[in-house]
């Protein structure tokens, strides 16, 4: 099976200079980041607010874009945001009792899903990034902000566990 | 990379592929803030609505309960004052047993609040327990309710709030 993978999409480089080049640079990734975004957050709703709330921030922020790779820099926004979302979430949660969001409840592959929602959030965007976009662990440090060892920590993690639950020996 | 890693990308891109997503981004001519704003407005009449029900609602509620059971030791009451929340329970009920109060529901709260609702309990009895924190009451029915808190963790009420558990 033949996956192009969000990294080979990645664009290079664009001008910060002209009007319309953050909507002809950003726009192309937005659904891919939603995608991505869902399996962060686990749910459809939540994915979406936050892919908007990114794609805002991104705008606001345009003119500190380095512009070197923006997929990489809309997602680095996105996945900061999205684990704001969780911990806000996780309070909500203790306050509230067991209220859940709905779910994302249809997936292509179940056993695969199950798994992967074992993992927190931040491990999973971590083997996301490494695994499918085939981003390094030192690039996905800077992305999340943290240091390369627990990053290393978190793929190794969510490796064995992905593995394991799909019944293979890590 | 092993076969294990190039199935394992596989399957996860195809997940991410069947994702939810199709979603267009936000407008960026149109301030997403004031939609926001129009959209409070828009829905103002309705909060308001509910504002003003609850607000009565609960004021029906409250004074309800103001007036159907008012605390036997407030203002105006046959033992207004008493400060019985400083007696331990025996003393409580040799203290009402004088002004003539012997036919006493005793309800006792016990367990630990903290570790859930299905950890704490609640009986009622005629007798006074030998220990906890004594809540005056109200009269309900013809009968005065006294409350002994012995729940864990909990502190006195009234002029004793803070004291040692008796």
């Amino acid at each position: 099976m033949s996956v192009q993978t969000g990294r080979m999409a990645a664009t290079s480089a664009v001008s910060k200079d002209d009007p319309g080049a953050f909507e002809a640079a950003v726009r192309p990734h937005y659904d891919g980041l939603t995608r991505r975004l869902v399996l962060v957050l686990g749910n459809e709703h939540d994915a979406q607010d936050v892919a908007q709330d990114a794609y805002l921030k991104a705008f606001r922020s345009w003119d500190r874009f380095d512009g070197a790779d923006v997929r990489a820099w809309l997602y680095t926004i996105a996945l900061r945001l999205a684990f704001n979302h969780l911990r806000g979430r996780r309070r909500w949660l203790a306050v509230l009792g067991r209220i859940e969001t709905r779910p994302w409840t249809n997936p292509s592959d179940p056993d695969l899903w199950a798994a992967l929602r074992r993992l927190d959030g931040r491990t999973r965007s971590a083997l996301l990034l490494n695994v499918i976009d085939g981003y390094t662990q030192a690039e996905i440090a800077r992305m999340l902000g943290v240091p390369e060892g627990t990053v290393a920590s978190w793929i190794s993690r969510g490796r064995t566990v992905l593995r394991t639950e799909l019944g293979r020996e890590p | 990379m092993s076969d294990l890693d190039r199935e394992l990308r596989d399957r996860l891109a195809v997940l991410e592929s069947h994702a939810p997503g199709g979603a267009e981004p936000p407008s960026l001519r149109r301030s997403t803030r004031r939609r926001s704003f129009a959209a409070s407005m828009s829905a103002a009449p309705v909060l308001l609505l509910a504002l003003v029900a609850t607000a009565a609602g609960g004021a029906v509620v409250v004074s309800n309960l103001a007036q159907s059971a008012p605390g036997i030791q407030n203002p105006g009451q046959p033992l207004a004052g008493a400060q019985m929340e400083c007696l331990t329970p025996p003393q409580a009920a040799a203290f009402l047993a004088e002004r003539g109060y012997t036919d006493v529901v005793w309800q006792i709260e016990s367990g630990d609040p903290v570790a859930g609702k299905d950890a704490t309990t609640t009986v009622q009895q005629d007798v006074a327990p030998d220990h906890g924190f004594v809540i005056p009451g109200s009269i309900i029915d013809g009968r005065l309710h006294m409350i002994v808190d012995q729940q864990v963790g909990v502190t006195g009420v009234g002029a004793c709030y803070g004291a040692p558990q008796p």
